[in-house]
């Protein structure tokens, strides 16, 4: 016990049994891997985290072995898959492992946990080692979007390495554009031009739907509010990250003007106007037939219908061309345009990266295979046949989307400009399962402005306990 | 001795499973815990929470709704497919109803979700396909309020009704048949015969049939979670599923312990009226 019965330490309430809690649910989950260390493992293993199958996890583990080799002949990587709907689902089985003691030394994790993470302490800032090795990182410094970069970056301190990323862009069905007799969208269309697309393609009967969405964080209605010049919480940016700016781009201060030290969360702003107005707008195209309900999380059912040629435009980022033709789908069956402009041409991304956890006793190693990962050749390794965004520019050529497609492949990074990472604060999992539920109502009801009142609510409690 | 061995495999079973995690989250509940930081003791403050948390209290209302549909459809509805299988002179066709209505059971709850998710989806599924061809429209099985409720009893009974049907026919075969000849020879209609007859002699397993049957409502979980995530809003939110998003996902494990002890109290007690009732609506012969 470290403070009487106020405070007691994990370990201690493990051994009087309050591990086992939530009756038989969490009983495996907490107490199965109890006896581990921090970091866990033989001496050399470093253990990283994956959001995917464990069959994928084993092929990335078997192709970046010879890699981690080259750094140190003993050290060995074990990667684990955790599967999972979204990233909601993700991160909470990754605190679950965590609390149960065996804390991986890598993990993997997108934007919706960074700040997660980083609030609780769990990711050790990576500062001085950026520092340390510039001079070895300026190349990928040079060629990554320093919007990826900040958006990795927390009260200042850059908490992982983003190597991918994916921007909410517009793709659509050529065929279905085609026999709607509509040309393709270009660069700069607005959210007139996307309404009076959606009304042609709807006329093409009751088979095809003109769009589609999901209900979660990335992508969803949330990219028309964000094109509608609002957002979920108050923009902002924690000061700090000069340090970085300074030097990184130092060559380039034209991307560093206006960066800071990771974006700053405020307060709620879920019943905003331009909240209600998109979130309405999009249960209006519902109810007038052009698209079909939404399903909540993940996307697997939203592919197979774009897929199948039933949806004629839907939210994607770069994940999609590998995705698409994955289903499929063939190379020019499907494009992609920039989001539409509606009040402004704000749209939103997710990054992925690499940090490191503050338990692991590998540290050393472990940032060593971190600045292994966001080499260029390791991101066909890590991510084969486009299934999400490089974050390096230079990985983005025709070459890499011949295969897959589509022909506008450049909006994929384009789309960078002017957007802003999702808003995924130290809350985000309270946040995504409101955001969720009040979506799901305010489709059910047909009243955005009620449903958002709610959303603004659970937000502000949530916000209050963070 | 040989006795208490051959039962203590069973007896640590559980009291290592289901005994020790009960008191490991009675326990539980009374700190403020997430995962991470170390647990704070809270005393009874969780359960405070609990009763002014009105997406709680909701939950809860939701949980007794559904399983009161629940268990009224697969107690009526595996009654009579019980009789009227009993009714069947031929072996072989009583053991090919009992096998298809059995069937459900064996089926994983999750993968049964998902496929009916893809059957009750509002624009693409094969109900609503089938409904539109009979000049229906399209019903929001999962995307309106009541429809989603509605969806979910549907399959959660579709899925359970088997075994409530084998235990009426089993007691329905046990029930005499010189008690059923004098019923015959002083003229009673089936219907009289079902109602005063059969329903008092197998009441002991309508009790135990209802009493499991409302166990397992009270705690659905799979079937909300995978069909609509507890919505549309909260519609279909049960106290499991508030339960599993407090703590896992929201990491307030004291809280979600709370609520796991509170769910845990209404199961009892509601169970504790069914017994009660039982003295004077059970015939034991």
């Amino acid at each position: 016990m470290t403070n009487g019965l106020g405070a007691m330490d994990r370990r201690t309430l493990f051994k009087l049994g309050g591990g086992a809690g939530l009756a038989s649910i969490g009983l495996g989950a907490l107490t199965g891997c109890g006896s581990s260390s921090g970091s866990g493992g033989s001496s050399g293993t470093i253990k990283m985290l994956y959001f995917g199958q464990q069959s994928s996890a084993t092929a990335l583990q078997k192709a970046l072995q010879p890699q981690i080799a080259k750094i140190d002949k003993t050290a060995t990587l074990e990667v684990t898959g955790i599967n999972g709907t979204d990233w909601n689902d993700f991160i909470a089985k990754v605190l679950t492992q965590i609390a149960s003691g065996s804390a991986p030394d890598i993990v993997s994790v997108a934007t919706e946990g960074l700040q997660q993470m980083a609030s609780k302490d769990l990711l050790v800032p990576l500062d001085d080692r950026v520092t340390k090795d510039l001079s070895s990182l300026q190349s990928y410094f040079d060629d990554i979007h320093p919007a990826l970069i900040e958006s990795m970056m927390y009260q200042g301190h850059l908490y992982e390495l983003p190597d991918s990323f994916n921007a909410g862009s517009m793709f659509y069905s050529t065929d279905l554009l085609h026999k709607a007799n509509v040309p393709e969208p270009a660069a700069g269309w607005t959210m007139d031009d996307f309404h009076s697309y959606a009304k042609k393609i709807a006329a093409l009967g009751t088979k095809v739907n003109a769009f589609d969405w999901v209900v979660r964080l990335w992508g969803s209605w949330t990219s028309f509010l964000y094109a509608n010049g609002g957002n979920l919480l108050e923009e902002g940016k924690y000061t700090g990250g000069d340090w970085l700016w300074s030097k990184a781009y130092a060559n380039n201060q034209a991307a560093a003007a206006g960066r800071g030290g990771g974006w700053k969360w405020g307060q709620p702003t879920a019943n905003s106007p331009e909240a209600v107005e998109a979130l309405q707008y999009l249960i209006d195209l519902q109810r007038s037939g052009m698209s079909p309900t939404p399903d909540v999380g993940g996307g697997g059912t939203l592919q197979g219908l774009f897929a199948s040629g039933r949806i004629g435009m839907t939210i994607g980022g770069g994940f999609w061309a590998g995705g698409l033709h994955n289903a499929g789908m063939k190379d020019g069956s499907f494009d992609v345009q920039l989001f539409p402009k509606w009040k402004t041409n704000k749209s939103l991304f997710g990054a992925g990266g690499y940090g490191i956890f503050n338990s692991s006793k590998k540290k050393d190693l472990a940032w060593e295979v971190v600045k292994l990962m966001v080499q260029p050749e390791s991101f066909d390794i890590l991510f084969p046949g486009n299934v999400t965004t490089p974050g390096r520019k230079s990985l983005m050529t025709a070459k890499r989307y011949e295969t897959t497609g589509p022909k506008h492949w450049s909006v994929f990074y384009d789309q960078l400009n002017g957007s802003v990472p999702i808003s995924a604060p130290p809350y985000y999992n309270a946040l995504a399962t409101s955001l969720n539920q009040r979506t799901t109502q305010a489709i059910a009801s047909g009243n955005a402005k009620a449903a958002l009142d709610g959303m603004q609510a659970d937000f502000e409690k949530a916000a209050q306990g963070s | 001795m040989f006795g208490y061995l051959m039962i203590s495999l069973a007896v640590i079973f559980v009291a290592v499973f289901t005994f020790l995690p009960i008191i490991a989250s009675l326990g539980l509940s009374l700190f403020s815990w997430d995962v991470i930081s170390p647990p704070t003791f809270v005393g009874l403050k969780n359960f405070k929470r609990l009763v002014a948390d009105s997406a709680t209290v909701h939950s809860f209302g939701v949980t007794l709704v559904l399983a009161v549909g629940i268990v009224a459809l697969q107690l009526s509805l595996g009654l009579a497919l019980a009789v009227l299988v009993n009714q069947r002179t031929s072996t072989w066709a009583k053991t090919t109803f009992r096998t298809i209505f059995y069937l459900p059971l064996l089926a994983s709850t999750a993968a049964v979700s998902i496929f009916m998710g893809y059957l009750f989806d509002a624009k693409f599924g094969v109900i609503n396909y089938y409904l539109n061809l009979l000049g229906i429209s399209s019903v929001p099985w999962l995307t309106s309020t009541w429809g989603s409720m509605i969806t979910i009893v549907l399959i959660a009974v579709w899925q359970q009704v088997g075994f409530t049907f084998v235990l009426f026919v089993a007691a329905l075969t046990s029930v005499p048949t010189d008690v059923l000849e004098a019923a015959a020879i002083d003229g009673a209609s089936p219907l009289r015969t079902l109602f005063r007859v059969k329903i008092p002699l197998i009441s002991p397993t309508i009790l135990f049939a209802t009493v499991v049957a409302m166990i397992n409502a009270l705690q659905l979980f799979d079937q909300p979670f995978i069909m609509t995530k507890g919505g549309p809003g909260t519609a279909t939110t049960t106290a499991t599923i508030i339960m599993y998003q407090t703590g896992f996902q929201n990491l307030q494990f004291g809280y979600a312990s709370a609520i796991a002890i509170v769910l845990l109290l209404i199961i009892l007690a509601i169970t504790g009226i069914q017994f009660l009732a039982a003295r004077k609506l059970v015939f034991y012969q």
